[in-house]
């Protein structure tokens, strides 16, 4: 059988977007290659101020039943591997699905960030610390220190804490090819201010309203106290390096040396920490592989994370037929990510002759996905808008 | 800090890599041909971002061709038997 839209990827935007086009009429198939749909919804759980408690795991339920319940058919464990103009999306069991649209919500993964000893046992990814914490509720060690320096680890920590996870501190890495602006603590006092403006735990908030006057910004890189702040009960220490990651068959300390007033890491004044999982977090990328591969044209944007698919106004690439919404298009929160996927399925369903009215519900969902990034509690990429505004840009020139 | 794995799947160090640079590799896709970085189980998922950042860090930036890879079909690892099946196929 022929479905009008195949969407890979069952995050929020792949869901959000097969609700819509269901609802507008359309036969969806969402193909996703995790047990549980939810993608990233699943791991995340936080106070946001005023609104209560983000439970993702219980979005994505709630998601998931909204969806069946209309007749969206959802195929789990499987990963879709390739797309073929026509259009056929090819699964891992070599089946080949024929569709007039295909939406890929494929979202985003997490950038490595080697640092000496980074492979051995014990050391593991921000995101995996965030799924084995909230979602299978097991801690992913007693004493935990975390490297790198952003909205996501920040957060992540606060979860950690609240888990019952002891939570030494979150630091720098060593400058190397890798680390870049991460290693800088100069540039992550200046962001750090941007990025949590409207952060869902007290840590980011204090960090963003110390930050917000300019003239603190500038001293603070020089003047941040060598034995970190407190913040909530969790060390933020933006002048101390995670030079080696330490043991001989797991993790069972970390050498940090201290940063001195030149942005220098002074070694001969390192010690050891003792911990037992160290958690690394790299920043996230757009995963695209799917629209490079299918000849989509492809840009690399700084300010939304990495290379994404060029896409129109209304979320479709230059390949005629093929949509993109959520990470995929740029890092932002689960929120953005629905907004996209409820217009990209607008613009499907208004193709598929499917609305009465199509240029003023295009123009509602347009508006819809710039409330959402105004309004977001997580703000990834600093310079978000701007990277949009460069989207826009470049599609009026191809 | 040369003898870091930055290719897991495969096991090669950041030295490796240098080296390899130092003796004239000016693609991402040599770098690749010769250490087998990014060809391992993960098809480059983990080290592939790591790989171009190597190549713009420690080449001279004349001498970079390209400091990326492409992607092909098929994305993620899938068996022989499947991509066999599915050659008989139109798609
Ligand atoms: C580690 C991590 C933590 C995050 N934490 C937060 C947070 O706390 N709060 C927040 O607002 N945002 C967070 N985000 C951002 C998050 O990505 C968005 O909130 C949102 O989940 C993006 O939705 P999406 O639908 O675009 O992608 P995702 O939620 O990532 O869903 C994409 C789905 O597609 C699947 N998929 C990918 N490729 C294929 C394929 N080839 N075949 C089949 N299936 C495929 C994936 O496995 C996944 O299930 C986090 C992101 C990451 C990576
Ligand atoms: S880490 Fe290099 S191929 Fe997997």
């Amino acid at each position: 059988m022929k479905f009008d839209l195949v969407v890979i990827g069952a995050g929020p935007a792949g869901i959000s977007a097969a609700i819509k086009a269901r609802k507008n009429g359309a036969h969806v198939l969402i193909v996703d290659e995790n047990p549980v749909a939810g993608g990233k919804l699943l791991g995340q759980l936080y106070e946001v101020p005023d609104k209560g408690w983000w439970i993702g795991q219980r979005i994505a339920e709630k998601l998931v039943d909204q969806a069946t319940s209309i007749g969206v058919q959802f195929l789990q464990e499987t990963e879709a591997w390739g797309i073929f103009p026509g259009w056929k999306v090819v699964l891992e069991n070599s089946e080949t699905i024929d569709t007039s649209y295909v939406l890929i919500a494929t979202g985003a993964a997490e950038k490595a960030l080697p640092i000496p000893g980074w492979t051995k046992p014990g050391v593991i990814a921000i995101g995996a610390a965030q799924v084995l914490t909230n979602y299978h509720r097991v801690k992913p060690g007693k004493r935990v220190a975390i490297i790198g320096v952003d909205p996501l680890s920040l957060s992540i920590a606060q979860e950690l804490q609240l888990a019952g996870v002891e939570v030494v501190g979150i630091y720098l890495p060593p400058i190397n090819p890798f680390s870049q602006e991460k290693a800088d603590p100069h540039y992550l006092l200046t962001n750090l201010a941007k990025m949590s403006h409207l952060a869902p735990n007290q840590l980011l908030k204090t960090a963003g309203k110390m930050l917000h006057n300019p003239f603190v910004k500038k001293l603070a890189a020089k003047w941040y106290p060598a034995n970190g702040l407190k913040i909530g009960n969790i060390p933020l220490y933006l002048r101390k390096r995670v030079m080696e990651i330490g043991g001989e068959t797991e993790v069972d300390h970390i050498r940090v040396a201290p940063i001195n007033r030149n942005g220098g890491t002074v070694l001969d004044d390192s010690i050891p920490v003792e911990v037992d999982c160290v958690c690394l977090s790299g920043g996230l990328y757009p995963l695209s592989e799917l629209a490079g591969s299918v000849g989509c044209k492809m840009v690399t944007i700084k300010e939304l994370g990495g290379t994404i698919p060029l896409y129109s106004p209304e979320m479709e690439t230059t390949q005629s037929g093929l949509f993109v919404a959520g990470n995929i298009t740029g890092i932002e929160g689960a929120k953005v990510a629905m907004a996209q996927g409820n217009l990209a399925a607008t613009a499907i369903s208004s193709r598929l002759g499917l609305l009465e009215n199509p240029s003023s519900a295009l123009e509602q969902a347009i508006s819809e996905v710039e409330k959402e990034r105004k309004n977001a509690i997580l703000t990834f990429m600093p310079q978000v808008e701007e990277g949009r505004e460069k989207v826009t840009t470049m599609w009026k020139t191809t | 800090m040369n003898d870091m794995i930055i290719c897991r799947c495969e096991d090669v160090t950041l030295g490796e890599l240098i080296s390899h640079i130092e003796n004239g590799s000016q693609t991402v896709k040599s770098l690749k041909l010769q250490t087998r970085a990014g060809m391992g189980i993960c098809q480059g998922r983990t080290c592939r971002v790591l790989v171009e950042q190597v190549m713009t860090y420690y080449a001279d930036e004349s001498n970079i061709i390209s400091s990326s890879v492409g992607t092909n079909f098929p994305i993620r690892p899938i068996r022989l038997a499947e991509l066999a099946q599915n050659g008989k196929g139109d798609p």
